[in-house]
């Protein structure tokens, strides 16, 4: 309906009802800019460059011919580095292998971390209010030291000679495994005895994060709903079962696409602890890139494994959230 | 409008500030006008204080150039030399790793050596030939060596777990077989576990080297007659690859397993004790006096493992080239020659780095025994070394072909054969891919 019309000029202008007023909008625009400016430069333009990388044979050490260095004597080779991972070289091989101890440690990692930390996020959230935060602040302690102090320090108490955990093996009166990080010959349940150790090492650091987020979720359950349950006969398995899983749903979510985006680009404890050995059982997708970026030089390939990694994990989070929404709250 | 402006200035000025960091200084400078030259090294304490004496002395003879010296933690150093190269922003002169230089120079990111720098030629009458071909590639130099890389002809030994074993010391070797027969009478156990081992050569560089140093001692090449190529099938290569095995499950010296690159890696478990006889560079020997000043320790010369003359195959060592983005050349070429081939700076940066000289006339010089004593054992080995050569990717063949393959060989993995015949698949691959 147009504004009223006022002879000798145009129709009034209606009032917005919505939107902001132009001072506002400067104000957003100028609070926004800098962030936006660094993730396009930090973030978006790196991503561009990498998946650009990755139809290329690139190398820094060669000086080529195009925009950027592309073309010349770092020519186009279209998706040959793509089409290469299927191939039997040594390379391939070595990507496929990185894949797979990927996949494992981050399938192995996700159900160890949640197993740990529901339960006892139920416990530390039952005991009173003074010693919960006591608690909370020892579980949380290992999560913010440095990785690779925590690398280094498991490195030490899993050394086959000098090691804690061997001494303590010795002292119970059994045999240790001859090397918890160095023996190829050592697996377990078809998974190398490495990974599992680095497993372990990884855990210990990592399960506080997720232990407080699920204490602060077990806070926010309303507590009428779990009276009721016991109003209605609900022991403390049913409690936990059938009223306290269903409503972590939500931070469960959260906390499995977390884990999961954390596992499946690990990198420091590995470097630290195994170097990716013994013949490459504990090298994961993030090694595999530097290693081929920085010590090899060849930026194309490392650019293209990078993009396979980006693939999978855009697929497995997606699964995530399919498998784990939520369309109630409370 | 002054509104919008503001995020778009302060969007250009981002775009400013990324573009502008590190800008090589403008050429064109005149006789007599003050530049500013950039050095880049990685960090290593007594190599920062070698630089920096010998570019003091420089600044003082030349007074209109100005050096700023900067450093990198090793892997930042190589990440950082790869994208500063690609941006353009890289140094005048950096002190490189002689077994990168030809895949920069060749990639075209290293200047020539003028020839009134210096030739070739005029370089072979200067420096030891190993150290100096790992800068002349395709027929061009491109930098002057500092150092001579040696891991391979010397270990370090520690005499009071000879004479704790009733082992000779200091040892009087005269084969190979007569270092091992010491070397198990060294090796202890606790069960089954071993926790010190007689010889401990189980590292990256000291499998490939080995390998080299046996195929060459056995008269064979390691090279296949088109020079680029490799030939790792060989019965040499077979017989070398047998002895590193041999060392392990019958002499029993060492558990790979328990002590290698990773576990136990030489230059931690010799210093700890749990190693009799470490085979590692003479550089080692340096690193051990600065971090373990009071355990005793020689560093002494080992027999070849075949034959009588100590043949072997050396990287190149540490030295000085100029990239080719350098706005002042002639000035930085200056550098690099002051650095490396004046007699008194490489003097002064060998004895400060305890690092073996590239420079032949430097090593019948007493004053860097007086300071590394134990250099004394390789200046025997030096005349008997040639340069690795051209293997296209020194750190792919070395850590991610021959290592792993000889280290599955010695955990009884795979046999002796199918690792000389993986490693020559594999290396030769890696020749193809790259060409």
């Amino acid at each position: 309906m147009a504004g009223i019309a006022i002879a000798g000029q145009g129709p009034a202008k209606r009032p917005k009802e919505k939107g902001l007023r132009a001072g506002q909008r400067s104000f957003v625009l100028g609070s926004l800019t800098p962030i936006m400016a660094y993730m396009l430069f930090f973030s978006l333009l790196p991503i561009v460059w990498a998946i650009a990388l990755g139809f290329f044979d690139y190398s820094p050490t060669r000086a080529g011919s195009g925009f950027l260095g592309l073309g010349g004597a770092n020519p186009f080779i279209g998706l040959a580095n793509y089409r290469a991972m299927l191939d039997q070289t040594q390379p391939a091989t070595e990507f496929r292998l990185a894949v797979g101890n990927t996949l494992v440690f981050a399938f192995l990692v996700l159900p160890l971390n949640l197993a740990i930390t529901l339960p006892l996020a139920v416990l530390v959230e039952s005991v009173h209010e003074r010693i919960k935060g006591l608690f909370r602040g020892i579980y949380f302690l290992p999560t913010i030291s440095s990785a690779v102090a925590v690398a280094l320090m498991w490195g030490y108490i899993y050394h086959p000679q000098q090691g804690l955990l061997n001494t303590a093996i010795h002292l119970v009166g059994l045999n240790p495994p001859r090397a918890w990080l160095s023996d190829p010959t050592a697996i377990v349940f078809g998974v190398p005895l490495a990974m599992i150790a680095v497993i372990i090492a990884y855990l210990w650091q990592d399960f506080g994060y997720n232990l407080v987020i699920f204490i602060a979720a077990l806070q926010g359950i309303p507590r009428e709903i779990r009276d009721s349950a016991r109003v209605d006969g609900a022991n403390a398995w049913h409690e936990f079962w059938r009223i306290t899983l269903p409503l972590l749903k939500p931070t469960l979510l959260f906390v499995c696409v977390l884990t999961m985006l954390s596992s499946l680009q690990v990198f420091v404890i590995f470097d630290v602890m195994t170097r990716g050995g013994p013949a490459d059982q504990t090298t994961p997708l993030v090694m595999s890139i530097y290693r081929n970026a920085f010590r090899y030089g060849n930026m194309g390939w490392a650019a293209a494994i990078s993009m396979v990694l980006f693939l999978i994990v855009m697929a497995i989070t997606a699964i995530q959230f399919r498998l784990l929404r939520t369309d109630w709250e409370y | 409008m002054k509104a919008r402006l503001a995020p778009l200035m302060l969007v250009a000025a981002f775009l400013l500030a990324a573009c502008g960091a590190g800008a090589t200084p403008a050429a064109g400078g005149t006789a007599g006008e003050r530049i500013t030259l950039r050095l880049w090294s990685h960090q290593n304490a007594a190599f920062q204080q070698a630089n920096e004496a010998v570019v003091a002395r420089f600044m003082e003879l030349h007074p209109n150039i100005e050096i700023t010296y900067e450093t990198f933690e090793y892997d930042l150093f190589i990440q950082t030399l790869q994208t500063s190269m690609t941006a353009g922003t890289e140094a005048d002169v950096i002190e490189m790793f002689g077994t990168w230089v030809c895949s920069y120079a060749n990639g075209g990111r290293l200047q020539e050596m003028p020839a009134e720098v210096m030739t070739y030629e005029q370089a072979r009458e200067v420096f030891y030939q190993a150290p100096l071909d790992g800068y002349y590639c395709n027929g061009k130099l491109y930098g002057l060596p500092n150092e001579f890389n040696l891991e391979n002809g010397g270990a370090l030994v520690n005499p009071a777990l000879f004479q704790a074993h009733s082992v000779t010391y200091p040892p009087s070797w005269n084969t190979f077989a007569e270092m091992i027969a010491d070397a198990a009478m060294m090796t202890e156990y606790d069960g089954d576990t071993m926790t010190r081992a007689g010889f401990n050569y189980v590292t990256g560089d000291g499998l490939s080297f080995a390998l080299l140093a046996g195929i060459l001692q056995q008269g064979g090449s390691y090279f296949a007659d088109d020079g680029r190529h490799f030939n790792f099938d060989s019965p040499e290569a077979r017989a070398t690859i047998q002895l590193l095995v041999d060392m392990a499950q019958v002499d029993q010296v060492v558990d790979p397993v328990l002590f290698n690159d990773t576990t136990n890696w030489v230059g931690d478990s010799f210093f700890a004790g749990n190693v009799a006889i470490g085979f590692v560079g003479s550089w080692a020997a340096g690193e051990g006096r600065v971090n373990y000043p009071d355990m005793q320790f020689d560093y002494v010369e080992i027999p070849p493992y075949f034959g009588t003359e100590n043949r072997f195959a050396a990287d190149s060592g540490w030295g000085k080239v100029v990239s080719v983005n350098s706005q002042h050349p002639a000035e930085a070429w200056e550098l690099a020659r002051f650095m490396a081939a004046e007699q008194e700076s490489a003097l002064t940066w060998n004895t400060a780095t305890s690092t073996i000289p590239a420079m032949m006339a430097l090593v019948e010089n007493p004053t860097i025994l007086e300071t590394a004593p134990w250099l004394q054992a390789t200046f025997n080995l030096l005349p008997h070394g040639q340069y690795i050569g051209d293997v296209t990717d020194r750190d792919q063949l070395f850590y991610e072909i021959l290592y792993p393959h000889i280290l599955d060989a010695m955990e009884g993995m795979v046999s002796v054969d199918e690792a000389a015949r993986l490693i020559h698949s594999e290396a030769n691959a890696m020749v193809d891919a790259s060409q």
